[in-house]
């Protein structure tokens, strides 16, 4: 017994000496690529905000309806046209159309949760995975055929907003992403803790018979977290607008990215969603910031997985 | 009648496991036996719509039940402690208490009263208030599933197998307690430990082969020789 708490102990110091070393060569890392290509740190920053605040929805769905929306990204994609041809028509700033953007997509997502979703709740995965997929491609097929492949996108100048320190040009605008992951992620926090509601969904996710015994309608719950998901990825739709062009396929490598940075984190885990978004989002710039490897920045994120999965399966089989 | 149970039949998949039970629960406590296999957790998965019944009737309170929702069935009256006790593990033992009592209606304008009552009826809970659900024991966890029904202010509770896996303490405890209760509330208990629970009941049922077999107050069922040589072991 004293034996084996000994090991257990042993195990215990070179677990944490391991996770210090690689907190030192990180840190070691960053300081070096801070001095030699400072912009990827700025870039990759801003990068990693887009992608979590993108990805914390996708970990909501995940963490409480236990579904992987594949349709994620194409959410996104609906919002950003509808916010786009609203501001187009009203001449209006794609800002002013985030709350708008949230609440149209929020009932999107319910209307498609009720029709589709709910329906295959006890289906096994795979079917879920398909009826999400299919989902996917019905919204990318619907903007194509109604607006063609043509890309669209609202010229703003306060997007090319920067700072200057030495010889460096600093691009500041899409800390904006920083900023919403960082809101979306407190904000999820204190509704999953503080609220009833938020605890009634919380408690569907852990154990749906037990909240039905408790008078939870879980159906309802369930939407309901469905909904919220669009919402916030509606909105980033419209702040993405004030960003980036936008085509019918523009939202897909967010839902392959989201699906990464949700599986990295592990399910439940919104702050680790944010962690794992920083690692991609610097990487990526990392690649990117030299002509050789530029062309790899977008497959960085296969590696981030296989690696992760990879170490997970092999920690997972000593622990047994 | 608080609860009347007419000519019920259930099952899973094609397989009938209720073959129409007569069933009836008024101010008072009632026991369900059986052996394993009977059909009593079918038949209190029935009555909460966990299960659809297949034909016959539930009325609660008068009102036809059979066939709704499990959430609508909570909040007309009836709490269940079931057997997997079916708790939220990575919730504390507060927030599972106070979601006992959140989402019916006539408990959460006075979550706060039942939640002193609970705690006073185990003050273990107490104790471990803030720890999480699931890292508790098997007879802990089963005190706070009883605790979460009685947040719901019920006007049956509904026990399955309420000392499964308990030691035999904790086990008279739980009867004490569900003894205290049956003043307040109308309680129907399923158990394999026929000879404790003979002692917190006012009338029972035997259940076998998904019909009601036996059905005489306590006193007669201790005195029933078919009972004695089943399920009391004499």
């Amino acid at each position: 017994m004293a034996a084996k708490q000994n090991g257990n102990k042993g195990k215990h110091m070179a677990l944490k000496r391991r996770t210090a070393i690689l907190a030192a060569l990180a840190a070691a890392a960053t300081v070096l690529i801070l001095l030699w290509k400072p912009t990827v740190i700025n870039n990759g920053l801003q990068q990693a905000g887009l992608y979590a605040a993108i990805a914390i929805p996708m970990g909501l769905v995940l963490g409480i309806v236990h579904i992987v929306n594949l349709a994620h990204g194409e959410f996104m994609m609906v919002a950003a046209y509808a916010t786009y041809f609203a501001c187009k028509a009203l001449g209006m700033d794609p800002l002013f159309a985030v709350l708008p953007a949230a609440a149209v997509t929020a009932l999107l997502g319910w209307v498609v949760f009720r029709l589709t979703i709910q329906r295959a709740l006890k289906a096994p995965e795979l079917n879920q995975l398909i009826l999400t997929f299919g989902i996917a491609i019905a919204l990318t097929q619907v903007v194509n055929i109604l607006f063609t492949s043509q890309t669209y996108k609202i010229p703003l100048e306060y997007v090319s907003a920067s700072i200057d320190i030495g010889e460096n040009t600093f691009p500041v605008w899409s800390y904006v992403f920083v900023a919403t992951a960082i809101l979306y992620a407190v904000g999820l926090r204190l509704f999953l803790t503080r609220t009833t509601a938020g605890k009634a969904a919380v408690a569907v996710g852990q154990n749906p018979r037990g909240a039905a015994i408790v008078g939870i309608d879980v159906n309802r719950s369930y939407g309901l977290v469905f909904a919220l998901a669009l919402a916030l990825v509606g909105a980033m739709g419209a702040l993405f607008l004030t960003k980036s062009a936008i085509f019918p396929q523009v939202g897909s490598p967010y839902t392959m990215k989201s699906f990464c940075l949700v599986a990295m984190a592990g399910i439940g885990n919104i702050p680790g969603i944010l962690g794992a978004s920083v690692l991609l989002g610097l990487s990526e710039q990392l690649l990117r910031a030299f002509r050789e490897t530029r062309a790899w920045a977008d497959i960085v994120f296969f590696v981030l997985i296989i690696a992760v999965i990879l170490g997970r399966s092999v920690s997972w089989r000593r622990k047994k | 009648m608080i609860l009347e149970i007419e000519n019920l039949e259930a099952g899973y998949g094609r397989l009938r496991i209720l073959q129409g039970v007569r069933l009836e629960v008024g101010a008072e406590s009632v026991g369900l036996f059986g052996p394993n296999g009977a059909g009593k957790t079918t038949l209190i998965n029935t009555i909460l719509g966990i299960n659809r019944p297949w034909k016959g009737s539930v009325r609660f309170d008068g009102r036809e039940i059979g066939g709704l929702p499990t959430h609508e069935i909570a909040r007309a009256g009836i709490a269940l402690v079931p057997q997997e006790r079916e708790l939220f593990p990575g919730m504390s033992v507060a927030d599972n208490l106070k979601l006992g009592a959140a989402y019916i209606p006539h408990a959460a304008s006075i979550a706060d009263r039942q939640l002193e009552m609970v705690l006073e009826l185990f003050p273990i809970l107490k104790e471990r208030y803030a720890q999480l659900a699931g890292t508790m024991s098997g007879g802990q966890q089963r005190m706070v599933a009883i605790g979460r029904a009685l947040m719901a202010n019920p006007r049956l509770l509904i026990l399955d197998e309420p000392s499964l896996g308990l030691q035999p303490s904790i086990v008279a405890e739980v009867f004490d307690r569900l003894a205290e209760l049956k003043k307040s509330v109308s309680i129907l208990v399923t158990e394999q430990n026929v000879r404790e629970s003979l002692r917190a009941i006012d009338r029972g049922y035997v259940l076998e082969n998904g019909a009601v077999a036996i059905e005489d107050s306590a006193e007669g069922l201790r005195t029933n020789p078919h009972v004695v040589k089943s399920y009391l072991g004499i």
